[in-house]
C-alpha cells in the first residue's frame, strides 16, 4: 500500500512540475494577452484600455503572486477562466477532451481493423504481388503529411463528389448519422498513418513468430495453416503491435491539431492552439495539465498493474 | 464652424415599400421552394442537409472571441454585434450613414447635438429610452472601461434628457464625425444595467442570441419586435466557425453553409466559374508599411520616401493577393471619396533612380541595414514582407525579416522592436477623421501605426478636420493631410485587398457593403433571404 502511495505522490508532483513549466514558459512567451485582445479588430487600442484590461485580468500582478493564486485553485481542482470570454477552462477542456478521445480512438480502430489483416496477408504471402502492394501502400501513407491526406479527402469526398460535409461537428445525441459522418474523414486521415505502422508491425512480428519451433510443431500436428496463423502465431505476435498501437495513442493526444484544424473538429488539440495564439495563458495551462494527467495517470495504472502481477517490481 | 443641419433617417420605409418587399420575398420563396421541390430528388447528402428557405448557414472565419459590446477584437465579435445590437446610427447597404436607434438629429452648428430616438424595443420586451443611451455613454466612458471609443465617449461633456425619446449630448470641441462614433460596431446602445463582463449586454438588434456552442457555432433567432417591422427576413441564422479558409470554401461548395467570409482570393476565380455560387467582393482593406521614427535613419522623411518609391506594387497585388486587388501608389482615399484627390493619386509611385537619389541625399546611399517585422502567421503578411524585402534590396536596403506569430508582433509593434514593417488595415468609417488612427502622432504608440510619428503639421490640420463643418473647408483640409503625409511619410501605402463574401445563387439581399466598411456588411443580413 505504501508502494502505491508513493507512486501516487510521485505522479502528483510530476503534473505540478508540468504545470509550473508550462506557466512559467507561456508567460515568458513575448505578446500580452491584454494587447492581443484589444487589437485583433487591426485598430489601435487606447493604452488606458489595455492597461485597465490587465487590471482585469490579474495580469498586472507580479508573475510569483499570478503563480500563487493559480496554484491555490489547482488544488482544488479549478482551473481558472479562459482569458478571453471568461469561460472556465475544467469545463471547456472536458468538454473537448471526449471529442479528441473519439477522434483518436476512431482511428485507432479504422487502423487496427485494416492494419492487422493486411499484416497477416503480407506476411503469409511474403514476397508476393499483394505483400508488395501492402508494403509500397504503407510507405506512402507513412510518408504523406496528414494536412495532404485531409486536404485530398476533402476535395474528393466534400466538393467532387459531393458525399460527405467538408467538415464541422454535431453532437452524437443530436444527429447519429452526421456525426458518424463527419468523424469518418478526421478519423481516416490519422488513421492512415497509423495503419502503415500497424501493418508493418504485424508483418514483421508475425514473420518472427513464424520461424519459431512451435509453429513448425503446429503444422508437423496437421493442424490447417489458418488456425496455425490465427491461432497460435497471431496470438504471440500481438504484444508488439499493441506497444506501437499504445504508443502512437498516447502520442495523439495532443497532436491531433492539424486534423482537428483542417475538419474543424472541435477537441482539446485545437482549442490549445487557440489558446496559445491568443496568449490565454489559463486555457494553455489548463489544457496541458488535462493532458499530462492523462498521461501521467495512464503510467500510473500501468506501473500499479506492474507491481501487482510482479513482486519484484515493488521490492525496488 | 458651419452651419446648423439637421437630418432625419432617409431609410424609414414606407408602407407600400414594405409591402412590395413582402411580396418580392413571397416570389422569391415560392420560387425556392419550387425549385426546391423539382430538385429535390437530385440533391446530394450534404445539400439535403443545409439551410431551409428560412435559416442560413454562415461559414465564419473565426470564432468570436468575445461578445462583450464595446470591443475591438475582430471582424467575427463585430459581426455578431450586427445581429443582435443596434446603435444610434449605422450603415444602409450602399454604405450611407442612415438612423438605426436614432430617428431624427441635429447639430447647431457648434458643440451640441439633439436626438430623437424612434420607437424600438430591447430583447427583453422593454422600449428604448434616452437612460439606455446615457448608460451606454457612460459604461464605454468609464474611468476602468476597456472599451474602444471610451476615449471619445469621455469627449461627451453633457446628456440631457429632457424627454424618454429625446437627447441632447454637449461635446468638449465640436465634433462632425459624432454620428459616426455612434455608427461604430464598437458602440451599440445595450439596455440600461446590461453590461458585465464576458456577456453581449441587453440588444436591440433584428436577432436574439440563441445557443452558443463555444470554438464552433453561434445561433440567432428573429426578433419579433424589431423596430422595422419588415425585416428580419430570415427566421433563423446559424454561424459556424471555419478558421481553415479552405475548409470555409469547401463546406460552401459542399452546400454544408449557405454564405462565408473572408474568402480567400486563390479561391474566388473558382467562385465566380462556379454556376451555384455567387461572389460579392470590394476593395476597402489596405496593405501598407510603418516605421519607427524613433531609429535613425527612419527619422528622416527621406529615407521613409526613399523606401515609398521603392516598391513595384502591382507583384505584391501578385504575389500576396493572386491578383485580387490594386497597387496604391498614394494615400489610401477611395477614388469614389469625396476627399480622393486624383493629382496626389500617384506621388509614391515606383522609381528606383529617385528612391536612390533620397537615400544619398540623406547620407545612407552606400546601403544599409534594418529589420522588417511582418507576421507568420497570416500569408498576405508575409508574402507582402517578402516582396518588399526583395524590392527594398534593390536600392541597397538590406532587411532581416522578422515573422513572429501574430501575438508577438502586436507587442513588438507596440514597443517599436523594428525598423520597417507591413501591417493591414481598413479605415474606420468612410470619414478622412479616420486618418488618424494612422498618422495622428499624438495617439499613444500602436503596433496599429508607425511608431513615435513625429509630424507637427498634421496634429492641428486633424483637429481642424474633426470640427469643421463645411464641406468644402473640410476637402481642403484632408486634401492639406494627404499632401504632407506623401511628403513626410508617416506610413506607406502599398495595395488594395479584395474583400470577398461568396454564397449561394439563392442568397438574396445580402450586400457587400463597399469600401472602408465592408466589414459592417453583417448588417444586411436583416434583409437576407435564403
Amino acid at each position: 500500500m505504501g508502494w502505491i502511495l508513493r507512486r501516487i505522490a510521485i505522479s502528483l508532483l510530476l503534473i505540478w512540475v508540468v504545470s509550473s513549466i508550462v506557466f512559467l514558459a507561456i508567460h515568458l512567451v513575448p505578446g500580452d494577452p491584454a494587447e492581443v485582445l484589444l487589437s485583433l479588430g487591426g485598430s489601435a487600442p487606447d493604452a488606458d484600455s489595455v492597461a485597465a484590461l490587465r487590471a482585469q485580468l490579474g495580469l498586472d500582478q507580479p508573475i510569483l503572486t499570478q503563480y500563487l493564486h493559480s496554484l491555490s485553485h489547482f488544488v482544488v481542482g479549478d482551473l481558472g477562466d479562459s482569458l478571453s470570454d471568461g469561460t472556465p477552462v475544467m469545463s471547456e477542456a472536458l468538454r473537448r477532451l471526449p471529442r479528441t478521445l473519439e477522434l483518436i480512438g476512431a482511428a485507432a480502430l479504422i487502423s487496427t481493423a485494416a492494419g492487422v489483416p493486411a499484416g497477416v496477408a503480407a506476411a503469409v504471402n511474403r514476397g508476393g504481388p499483394l505483400g508488395r502492394c501492402f508494403s509500397a501502400l504503407s510507405g506512402l501513407a507513412l510518408s504523406t503529411p496528414v494536412f495532404v491526406v485531409g486536404s485530398l479527402l476533402v476535395m474528393i469526398f466534400a466538393q467532387w463528389l459531393r458525399l460527405a460535409p467538408a467538415g464541422g461537428y454535431v453532437a452524437f445525441g443530436e444527429d447519429p448519422l452526421r456525426h458518424l459522418l463527419l468523424l469518418s474523414m478526421p478519423a481516416a486521415t490519422i488513421a492512415l498513418g497509423l495503419w502503415a505502422q500497424i501493418f508493418r508491425m504485424t508483418r514483421s512480428s508475425l514473420l518472427d513468430v513464424l520461424q519459431r519451433d512451435f509453429i513448425r510443431t503446429a503444422r508437423a500436428k496437421g493442424l490447417r495453416e489458418h488456425a496455425v496463423i490465427m491461432r497460435h502465431a497471431l496470438r504471440n505476435a500481438l504484444a508488439p503491435i499493441l506497444t506501437v498501437l499504445a504508443l502512437n495513442v498516447g502520442s495523439l493526444l495532443g497532436g491531433t491539431v492539424l486534423v482537428e484544424y483542417i475538419f474543424n473538429w472541435p477537441g482539446l488539440s485545437g482549442a490549445l492552439v487557440e489558446a496559445v495564439n491568443n496568449r490565454d495563458y489559463p486555457m494553455v495551462v489548463g489544457c496541458i495539465v488535462i493532458i499530462s494527467t492523462l498521461f501521467v495517470s495512464l503510467n500510473l495504472l500501468v506501473d500499479i498493474a506492474y507491481g501487482l502481477l510482479d513482486p519484484r517490481v515493488r521490492a525496488r | 464652424m458651419g452651419s446648423t443641419f439637421s437630418q432625419s433617417d432617409p431609410t424609414a420605409a414606407s408602407p407600400a415599400k414594405r409591402e412590395r418587399e413582402h411580396d418580392m420575398t413571397m416570389l422569391i420563396s415560392r420560387r425556392g421552394l419550387l425549385g426546391a421541390t423539382v430538385s429535390l430528388p437530385f440533391l446530394h447528402l450534404a445539400e439535403a442537409a443545409a439551410a431551409t428557405s428560412d435559416t442560413l448557414k454562415f461559414g465564419l472565419s473565426a470564432f468570436p472571441t468575445s461578445l462583450e459590446p464595446f470591443l475591438n477584437n475582430g471582424t467575427s465579435p463585430a459581426t455578431m454585434r450586427l445581429m443582435m445590437h443596434r446603435g444610434l446610427f449605422g450603415y444602409a447597404p450602399d454604405g450611407t450613414l442612415r438612423g438605426e436607434l436614432a430617428e431624427h438629429w441635429e447639430n447647431d452648428g457648434g458643440v451640441k447635438w439633439t436626438i430623437r430616438l424612434r420607437e424600438a424595443f430591447w430583447h427583453n420586451g422593454a422600449p428604448v429610452t434616452v437612460d439606455d443611451v446615457r448608460y451606454t455613454i457612460e459604461t464605454v466612458g468609464a474611468e476602468k472601461s476597456t472599451a474602444y471609443l471610451r476615449a471619445q465617449m469621455q469627449d461627451i461633456v453633457k446628456i440631457e434628457t429632457p424627454d424618454p425619446r429625446t437627447l441632447t449630448l454637449t461635446t468638449k470641441t465640436p465634433i462632425v464625425t459624432l454620428p459616426l462614433w455612434f455608427g461604430s460596431y464598437y458602440l451599440p446602445i445595450i439596455g440600461k444595467g446590461s453590461w458585465k463582463a464576458n456577456a453581449p449586454g441587453e440588444g436591440a438588434g433584428p436577432f436574439v442570441l440563441g445557443d452558443v456552442e463555444r470554438g464552433q457555432s453561434i445561433e440567432f433567432a428573429a426578433f419579433d419586435k424589431f423596430y422595422d417591422k419588415s425585416k428580419p427576413k430570415l427566421k433563423k441564422v446559424r454561424f459556424i466557425a471555419y478558421p481553415d479558409e479552405n475548409l470555409r470554401v469547401a463546406a460552401l461548395q459542399a452546400g454544408d453553409v449557405d454564405i462565408i467570409d473572408y474568402v480567400p482570393w486563390q479561391a474566388m476565380e473558382a467562385i465566380e466559374a462556379d454556376a451555384r455560387l455567387k461572389l460579392e467582393s470590394t476593395s476597402g482593406p489596405f496593405m501598407f508599411l510603418q516605421f519607427n521614427f524613433q531609429r535613425k535613419p527612419f527619422d528622416d522623411p527621406r529615407v521613409r520616401l526613399a523606401v515609398a518609391h521603392a516598391i513595384r506594387r502591382d507583384e505584391i497585388v501578385k504575389a500576396a493577393f493572386f491578383g485580387r486587388g490594386a497597387a496604391l501608389e498614394g494615400f489610401a482615399t477611395p477614388d469614389n471619396s469625396p476627399y480622393f484627390e486624383p493629382d496626389l493619386a500617384h506621388d509614391w509611385r515606383y522609381d528606383p533612380q529617385k528612391a536612390k537619389a533620397l537615400l544619398a541625399e540623406a547620407g545612407v546611399g552606400d546601403g544599409l541595414k534594418c529589420t522588417l517585422l511582418s507576421t507568420a502567421q497570416y500569408g498576405m503578411h508575409k508574402n507582402t514582407a517578402e516582396v518588399v524585402q526583395q524590392h527594398l534590396g534593390e536600392i541597397g536596403i538590406a532587411a532581416e525579416l522578422t515573422l513572429p506569430d501574430w501575438a508577438t508582433r502586436v507587442t513588438m509593434g507596440n514597443k517599436g522592436q523594428y525598423d520597417i514593417a507591413v501591417q493591414g488595415t481598413a479605415w474606420e468609417n468612410a470619414d478622412p477623421e479616420s486618418y488618424s488612427q494612422l498618422i495622428d502622432g499624438a495617439l499613444a504608440p500602436s503596433a496599429a501605426r508607425s511608431y513615435g510619428i513625429d509630424i507637427p503639421e498634421l496634429g492641428p490640420l486633424l483637429a481642424a478636420g474633426r470640427s469643421e463643418f463645411d464641406p468644402a473647408k473640410r476637402k481642403q483640409i484632408y486634401r492639406d493631410v494627404q499632401r504632407i503625409s506623401l511628403e513626410k511619410c508617416p506610413y506607406v501605402s502599398l495595395a488594395w485587398r479584395s474583400q470577398g463574401y461568396a454564397m449561394k445563387k439563392e442568397v438574396q439581399g445580402f450586400v457587400n457593403i463597399p469600401g472602408p466598411i465592408t466589414f459592417y456588411s453583417g448588417t444586411t443580413l436583416e434583409q437576407t433571404t435564403v
